[in-house]
């Protein structure tokens, strides 16, 4: 195969309004993830980003219309899937970890719980090995006293510690190929901003996992990602390595993100 | 991000071009519910001046006069004209209703307001107190009540209202209380405002919705416990055109076959009630702030 | 620290919170600083810092639990709630969610109209001849003035509660996080508004942030703070060119750059943080220390002076440390083997 993974080929859409009438929100957006690669999806709000990423796994907003485009995983047209069929490939070969880790994790069952949910899911067999493997998963994102951890709620978790359950629940106990990471790192502190991404390289580079991290914040993108898409209002406006793109960005608009986020080098 | 985050985030670069506010569209329970409800006020007031034949006289009938032209609901068993006495029973049933629920939404409101936005001894002694009154089965608080400090219509209105404000009070409270750490109630002190009108113009107003919704509610529970206090008797004269009141003067008639004396006087009452939920159901909707976007 | 042309005083700020079992959450521990008329001080850290109850300390908004609050000079905490409308007139705030922050159901007419309507007591004309200048002075037009905030982005919004914040004259301005809920190319625009807002109308700006990158681009103090208590005060270039404190260490370490090629070398705290609710008298860092002594456990450190208007909350450093590798930092084994763990 040409190495890549993912494709999104022309992919256009726009929302229905309540009145009937389409608002067009994605033009042509085109863009590959590289296999093995941790590829960077950056822009600004009502850049299309995450609309993006959630038609890949099919759980777009009902309201989104696709006009035209594919998405290909390995050469498979997702768009064409039937509902089955996406339900097979969510998980086991594509992942998402959402922003808001607390929100995302089911109040009611016990961090542990939910994580071997997934697990019997995903892989089956018994409850027991289930839990097992959940504090397997939850020792390996470094989280410390798994065992106690697995047992406690997820409004018991700090910010970081539920993001890396999370993070555990959808690189490690899926173990998918493609791992979809929708700013996953807002809100949190900056040191523990730091320790997720390390984890998140890690994971990447010894997993050989490929991921796709959506974000605005370009100074992780500078740290830790291999490829770089930058979105711009429902557009792809420049796309290429990191280094390429924090160098030399041909695109203006990609100049004037750049300029944004060295506020200190700007002043001076 | 979840998918209903990303819907919201595409929106507000829309409503910057063109800030377009379209006039929100009714729904049919809406125009229904309104309809029904203008009709019985338009006949309520039109009872005020004019009705077929005067409502309280007996004896213009024959007594148990089956609808006909002359009397085209019928006449009760004293010869009283169904009609008419229908048509000023809207002023009492209609009347009781709408002023109790007034009064219960604004005394009911105004307290939880002070009580969610200050808290501390205010907010614990008016849950208890409201704790005390709900226990309470309304009818059987009204029953209870009525009885105790007398009949008359003005005593029938406030103890409507007094079954109603426990819940205007919760709901308000409940409302003001998980957003008065919000930062524009913040940003509304330091503009200047003293406690009380951060609580009241800029917390209030935007905790309308459900207190809205629930004054339909609140109107259809007090218009039947109204007519079930006219059944039994209480609360009002006897002879006063009431429907629930009428609903039991009729009842005998029901078993010989003169149905259209309770039948009429519980139609009105089913349509009021039904109005007011069909009303209840579109209000809840409009003050959604979801669908404002 | 230049007491004497102060136009802010804040000394020994406490507050506690009650926590069920009689417990208190100690949210701000004796906290004191000095604003002077025109300058930019910025109180940075993390979330659990206390640095926003420290703001709304100041302000009234959450009553202290003690310490002092003075404007020139003046204590602002014996005042009764009503008349503390004089205050806001000299002190306003701009708050950080731009959404959050603005009554959906007012126009921004109505916003701005408000304060001079509630503050000045203005007359309906000059109050309008006002309200434009201050739409203009942010940035927007007449245009925007019957939008409501729905209508309007992130950006626009947050104009209007700077706007809304300028509305009285006043001279102290609370900024806290305000553009953190912002875009990365909206936030250099509300930056630079900030900064021409200031040189013009000389203002003072304690500006609460997280983001190192912005507090270096417009404060010209730095106070670092950690669960309630400030570890480190001095000129911005010395907090940044050369931190003295552990923390200020570890947490400068780890903001990343948006620039190719830079390797940062990670100063990792690792350890128990030490918990809020009440906290032993020990410096706040004992457990997740490299440089911690038998002495820091046994009081919490006062700030002490080391010269060009610095200071650290840390007689180990003030004392002539090593400067420490970086990587994980591993705690003290000299105090973990006298607290007993």
């Amino acid at each position: 195969m040409s190495g890549e993974l993912l494709e999104i080929e022309n992919y256009s859409g726009a929302f229905r309004l309540p009145t009937g009438e389409l608002t067009p929100v994605l033009h042509d957006v085109s863009y590959r993830l590289k296999e093995g690669a941790l590829t960077a999806v950056v822009g600004e709000t009502g850049s299309g980003k995450s609309l993006v990423a959630l038609s890949v796994l099919g759980i777009q907003p009902a309201s989104f219309v696709r006009r035209s485009g594919r998405i290909l995983f390995r050469g498979v047209d997702l768009l064409g899937l039937d509902e089955k069929a996406m339900r097979r490939i969510r998980g086991a070969e594509i992942s998402m970890v959402f922003q808001d880790a607390r929100a995302a994790l089911n109040p009611v069952f016990t961090v542990g719980r939910q994580l071997a949910d997934v697990y019997q899911l995903q892989h089956g067999g018994g409850r027991s090995a289930a839990m097992k493997q959940a504090i397997e998963a939850l020792r390996r994102v470094s989280i410390p006293e798994p065992a106690r951890r697995a047992r406690q709620y997820p409004h018991e978790f700090s910010g970081g510690m539920a993001q890396r359950a999370m993070i555990a629940m959808a690189a490690l106990i899926c173990e998918p190929s493609l791992l979809i990471l929708d700013e996953p790192t807002t809100g949190l502190d900056v040191t523990i901003q730091s320790d997720i991404m390390e984890l998140i390289t890690d994971l990447c580079r010894v997993g050989g996992l490929t991921t796709c991290l959506i974000t605005h914040d370009l100074g992780i993108v500078a740290e830790t990602c291999d490829e770089v898409v930058v979105m711009n209002a429902g557009r792809v406006v420049e796309t290429g390595s990191a280094q390429a793109i924090f160098t030399q960005p041909q695109d203006p608009y990609t100049r004037r993100l750049l300029a944004a986020s060295q506020l200190v080098e700007a002043a001076a | 991000m979840s998918p209903r985050d990303v819907v919201g985030e595409i929106s507000p670069e829309l409503g910057i071009a063109r800030p377009v506010r379209r006039r929100p569209k009714l729904s049919w329970s809406m125009r229904i519910g309104a309809g029904v409800l203008i009709f019985y006020v338009a006949v309520a007031l039109i009872s005020l001046v004019w009705t077929p034949y005067d409502p309280l006289t007996p004896g213009i009938g024959d007594g148990y006069d089956a609808p006909s032209w002359a009397f085209p609901l019928g006449t009760d068993r004293l010869g009283a004209d169904m009609l008419s006495r229908l048509m000023a029973g809207a002023r009492y049933n209609l009347g009781i209703t709408l002023t109790a629920v007034a009064i219960a939404f604004c005394v009911g409101t105004t307290i939880g307001v002070i009580a969610g936005y200050y808290g501390g001894a205010i907010d614990t002694v008016a849950l208890r107190t409201v704790e005390i009154f709900q226990a309470f089965p309304g009818l059987l608080f009204a029953m209870l009540v009525v009885q105790a400090v007398g009949a008359g219509i003005v005593n029938v209105i406030l103890v409507m209202s007094f079954v109603g404000i426990p819940d205007y009070l919760r709901l308000a409270r409940g409302e003001i209380h998980s957003r008065r750490s919000w930062q524009y109630a913040e940003a509304a002190r330091m503009v200047g405002n003293p406690p009380w009108r951060v609580a009241f113009r800029h917390l209030l107003p935007n905790s309308i919705g459900p207190l809205l919704a629930f004054t339909s509610i609140n109107a259809a529970f007090v218009a039947l416990i109204t007519a079930s206090l006219g059944f039994l008797g209480l609360g009002l004269g006897p002879n006063t055109p009431e429907w629930g009141n009428m609903i039991a003067r009729g009842q005998d008639g029901v078993m010989t076959g003169q149905w259209w004396v309770s039948f009429f006087p519980g139609l009105a009452i089913l349509g009021l009630t039904g109005a007011f939920y069909l009303l209840g159901d579109a209000i809840s909707d409009l003050t959604d702030p979801r669908r404002r976007r | 620290m230049t007491a004497g042309g102060a136009i802010l005083q804040v000394r020994a700020l406490r507050k506690n919170f009650p926590v069920e079992g009689g417990r208190h959450l100690v949210a701000v521990d004796g906290v004191s600083l000095d604003l002077a008329a025109g300058e930019t001080l910025a109180l940075v850290g993390e979330s659990g810092s206390g640095k926003s109850t420290v703001a709304r300390c100041i302000v009234r908004l959450i009553e202290p639990s003690g310490g002092d609050v003075a404007i020139d000079g003046k204590s602002i905490l014996p005042l009764q709630p009503r008349l503390l409308a004089g205050v806001y007139r000299r002190i306003q705030m701009v708050f950080q969610d731009p959404n959050a922050s603005l009554n959906p159901r007012m126009t921004v007419r109505q916003v701005l109209d408000e304060p001079l309507r509630l503050h000045l007591d203005l007359a309906r004309a000059e109050r309008t001849a006002r309200v434009r200048e201050l739409v203009e002075m942010v940035g927007l037009t007449a245009l925007h003035l019957d939008r409501y905030p729905h209508e309007l982005s992130g950006g626009q919004r947050q104009r209007v509660g700077i706007a809304r914040a300028m509305a009285v004259s006043p001279e102290i301005v609370i900024l806290d996080e305000p553009t953190s809920s912002l875009d990365v190319s909206v936030r250099g625009q509300i930056l630079d508004l900030l900064l021409d807002l200031q040189q013009r109308l000389h203002l003072a700006y304690l500006f609460i942030s997280h983001d190192l990158q912005v507090v270096r681009h417009v404060a010209d103090r730095v106070a670092v703070m950690y669960l309630g208590g400030i570890v480190e005060m001095g000129p911005t270039e010395r907090i940044f060119g050369a931190p003295q404190h552990p923390y200020t260490r570890a947490l400068l370490s780890a903001a990343p750059v948006a620039q190719w090629g830079v390797t940062r070398t990670r100063l990792r705290l690792v350890g128990e943080i030490t918990s809020p609710i009440d906290p032993p008298n020990a410096c706040r860092l004992v457990g997740r220390c490299p440089l911690a002594q038998p002495a820091c456990a046994a009081a919490k450190p006062a700030l002490i002076a080391i010269g060009h208007d610095h200071a650290v909350a840390c007689p180990v450093v003030v004392g002539g440390a090593a400067p420490y590798p970086s990587g994980d930092l591993q705690p003290s084994v000299a105090v973990a083997a006298t607290r007993g763990f």
